[in-house]
C-alpha cells in the first residue's frame, strides 16, 4: 500500500518532498514537508482512493538537538487502513498549520501536543495547555526538561518525603540505604 | 421530554442570545459524582438549557508517558494498568501485544486463550460498572447493587489468579505470569451462566422501563458523521450504527477463531446514536463476551503459559502503532524504540480522551440533567483521559 500511496502523492504534489521511512520491524512512516502538511492531509482525507476519514491521534517526540517530530496517525474505517504521517519541525520554533478544519478531533490532540512539546499549531481555535495547569513552565516531554524546584510556592520533591530506600533498591554496588529517621 | 420539545428549546437558546440575556456559568465538577472521576465541565446555561460546555482536563494527570521513558518495558505494565483502572486487563493486553509485535514473539497457545478470557472478563466487569453507575446518574440506585454483585465475582476470580482486584500486572510480555487452574476455569463457566440469567433480569428491570427510556432516548445524539469527525471508537461508534470492531476488522490474538457478533445501535427507541443506543450496545456486548468466554473454555489446552523472553528486554529500533479493542474503545499504543532498554517515546491513544472532546459538540440545547446522562453514556474513566 505504501509504495502506491507514495507514487500517488508524488504525482499529485510534485514540488513537495515526500519520503517513506521504511523499517524492518514495526510500521513505516511517511515524512512530508511541514509547509505542505495541510494540503497533503486534505488530499488524503478527501480522495476516495485513500479516504482517511478519521484522525486517530496526534503525537510528538523530541529529537534533540535539531528537531521535534509531530506524527499524525490517520485511519480509514472504510478501507481498513492506517497511516503514520510525520512532519519534522525546527526545535527552536516548532510551528505547523493546524488541521482542525479537516478533523475536529485535532482540537484536543493538538492542545496536548502543544502542552507536552510546545509545538505551535497555527490557526488552532483555542491553543491552551490541556493536561498541565495553565501557569506551568516548560514542556515536559522534551528530552531536556527539568522539573522546576517549586510550583506556586509548593516545593516539588521535598527532601523529607523522598523514599530513598526505594530509589536505591536493586541498584548495582549499593546496599539498601538504612533508614535512620524515626517516624513519630 | 419529547424530541420535538427539544428542538424548540434549541431555537429558544438562539433567540435569547439576540436578546442580551446573561448566561449563567455553572461548574460541573471536579468533585461531582456524575463525572466519574475528576473532570470539570464549565457550563453556560440559560436557566435549564445549556448554551455551551467546556471540559477542563488534567486533574488526574500523572505524567505516565514521561514516566515510561525512564522505565524498562516490563516496568511499564503496572503504569498501563493505572490508566483505565476499571478494565486494566484490556490495557495490559494492548500494550503487551504492541511490544511483542516489535519483538516478533510467538505466544504459547494456552497463554493466548487465557489472555482473551481475561480481556473479555475485564470487558464485562467494566460494562457492568457502566450499567450500575449510569443508572445512578439517572436516579436509579438499585441496579448498581445488582451489577456490583456480578462484578464482584469477576474481581474475586482475578484476585485469586493475579493477586490484585483492580490493578493486576497479570499479562506479561510473552504470556501471562500465573496459570488458571481447572477450578478457576470452572468458575469462569459459572460466572457466564449466572451472568447470562442476570442480564435478562437487568433488561426486564431497566431496558424496557419507561422512565429510563424517557431519560435516554433522543438525548445527546452522536451520529456517524460526528463520530468520524471526532475519531470516536468503541461503543460510541457502534452506537451510531457503524459495524466496526477491531476484534473482527483487524483481528489480533485468537479472535479470528472465535464466533461472535458485533452489536450495533439501531435507533429503536428514538434517534440513531442517542444515549439509549450506546447503553444498548454495551448490554449486548456483554452477551457476546459470554459467547466468547464459553468458546475459550472449549479451546483451552494444556501447555506453557510463557514464551521464552530475554531477561534484559531490548526492542529493535523502529516504531509501531497498534490498536486493540479495549472496553471503552480503541486503545492505540504508539511505541518508538531506539534499541535501548527503555522506550524512546510511548504514546497512548486513549478512547476516553477523544470521547470527552465530543461533549461540547452535543451539549448545546440539552437540559442540565440530560447532560449528565450524556456524560455517563460515553463511559469515561478519567485515569485514562488524563494519563
Amino acid at each position: 500500500m505504501f509504495d502506491e500511496l507514495l507514487s500517488d502523492l508524488k504525482a499529485k504534489f510534485p514540488s513537495v518532498s515526500i519520503e517513506l521511512d521504511k523499517r524492518e520491524v514495526g510500521d513505516s512512516v511517511l515524512i512530508v514537508d511541514a509547509a505542505s502538511l495541510f494540503e497533503v492531509s486534505q488530499y488524503l482525507k478527501e480522495s476516495t482512493r485513500w479516504d482517511f476519514n478519521v484522525l486517530q491521534v496526534i503525537t510528538g517526540h523530541d529529537l534533540p538537538p535539531d528537531f521535534i517530530a509531530v506524527t499524525y496517525i490517520l485511519a480509514s474505517y472504510r478501507q481498513n487502513s492506517e497511516l503514520l504521517l510525520r512532519v519534522k519541525l525546527g526545535r527552536q520554533n516548532p510551528k505547523v498549520k493546524s488541521v482542525v478544519p479537516l478533523w475536529p478531533a485535532a482540537n484536543f490532540q493538538e492542545r496536548e501536543c502543544y502542552d507536552m512539546l510546545g509545538v505551535q499549531f497555527e490557526g488552532h481555535p483555542d491553543l491552551r495547555r490541556i493536561l498541565c495547569p495553565e501557569d506551568w513552565e516548560g514542556f515536559p516531554l522534551r528530552k531536556d526538561y527539568k522539573a522546576a524546584e517549586s510550583y506556586n510556592g509548593m516545593e516539588i520533591y521535598p527532601q523529607e518525603k523522598l523514599n530513598l530506600a526505594d530509589r536505591q533498591f536493586g541498584k548495582k554496588g549499593q546496599k539498601s540505604v538504612e533508614v535512620t529517621e524515626t517516624v513519630e | 421530554m419529547s424530541h420535538d420539545n427539544k428542538t424548540e428549546q434549541t431555537v429558544l437558546v438562539d433567540e435569547l442570545e439576540g436578546l442580551k440575556t446573561d448566561l449563567l456559568t455553572l461548574n460541573m465538577g471536579p468533585q461531582h459524582p456524575a463525572t466519574h472521576g475528576v473532570l470539570r465541565i464549565e457550563i453556560k446555561t440559560d436557566s435549564e438549557i445549556i448554551a455551551s460546555a467546556k471540559p477542563y482536563l488534567g486533574y488526574l494527570h500523572r505524567c505516565m508517558e514521561k514516566h515510561s521513558e525512564n522505565l524498562d518495558y516490563r516496568g511499564i505494565i503496572p503504569f498501563v494498568d493505572r490508566m483505565d483502572y476499571l478494565a486494566a486487563m484490556n490495557q495490559e493486553l494492548g500494550y503487551c501485544i504492541a511490544v511483542e509485535k516489535m519483538l516478533n514473539l510467538e505466544i504459547p497457545r494456552r497463554a493466548e486463550v487465557i489472555r482473551v478470557i481475561c480481556a473479555e472478563l475485564g470487558r464485562i466487569a467494566s460494562h457492568l460498572m457502566f450499567f450500575g453507575t449510569y443508572l445512578i446518574d439517572l436516579g436509579a440506585f438499585t441496579p448498581f447493587l445488582y451489577a456490583f454483585n456480578e462484578r464482584e465475582k469477576i474481581l474475586r476470580l482475578f484476585e485469586e489468579v493475579s493477586g490484585a482486584r483492580l490493578l493486576y500486572n497479570y499479562i506479561w510480555i510473552g504470556g501471562v505470569w500465573n496459570d488458571f487452574t481447572s477450578e478457576h476455569l470452572t468458575r469462569v463457566g459459572e460466572i457466564c451462566d449466572a451472568l447470562h440469567q442476570q442480564l435478562s433480569q437487568y433488561e426486564n428491570l431497566v431496558t424496557g422501563n419507561q422512565i429510563f427510556l424517557g431519560r435516554v432516548s433522543n438525548v445527546a445524539v452522536m451520529n456517524e458523521e460526528l463520530c468520524y469527525a471526532y475519531g470516536a471508537t468503541g461503543p460510541v461508534l457502534r452506537g451510531a450504527g457503524v459495524k466496526w470492531d477491531l476484534r473482527k476488522n483487524r483481528p489480533y490474538s485468537i479472535y479470528p477463531e472465535l464466533d461472535f457478533d458485533i452489536p450495533v445501535g439501531k435507533g429503536e427507541m428514538g434517534t440513531l446514536g442517542d444515549c439509549y443506543d450506546r447503553y444498548y450496545v454495551r448490554m449486548m456486548e456483554m452477551r457476546e463476551s459470554i459467547k466468547i468466554l464459553r468458546q475459550c473454555l472449549d479451546l483451552i489446552e494444556e501447555g506453557p503459559i510463557m514464551a521464552k523472553v530475554p531477561k534484559v528486554l531490548k526492542l529493535p529500533p523502529g516504531e509501531i502503532y497498534h490498536r486493540t479493542e479495549a472496553a471503552r474503545g480503541e486503545l492505540g499504543i504508539h511505541l518508538i524504540s531506539e534499541g535501548e532498554k527503555k522506550p524512546y517515546r510511548l504514546k497512548i491513544k486513549s478512547p476516553c480522551f477523544t470521547h470527552v472532546s465530543m461533549l461540547p459538540a452535543v451539549a448545546k440545547g440539552l437540559m442540565i440533567a440530560d447532560f449528565v446522562a450524556a456524560v455517563g453514556s460515553i463511559d469515561i474513566v478519567l485515569g485514562e483521559v488524563d494519563r
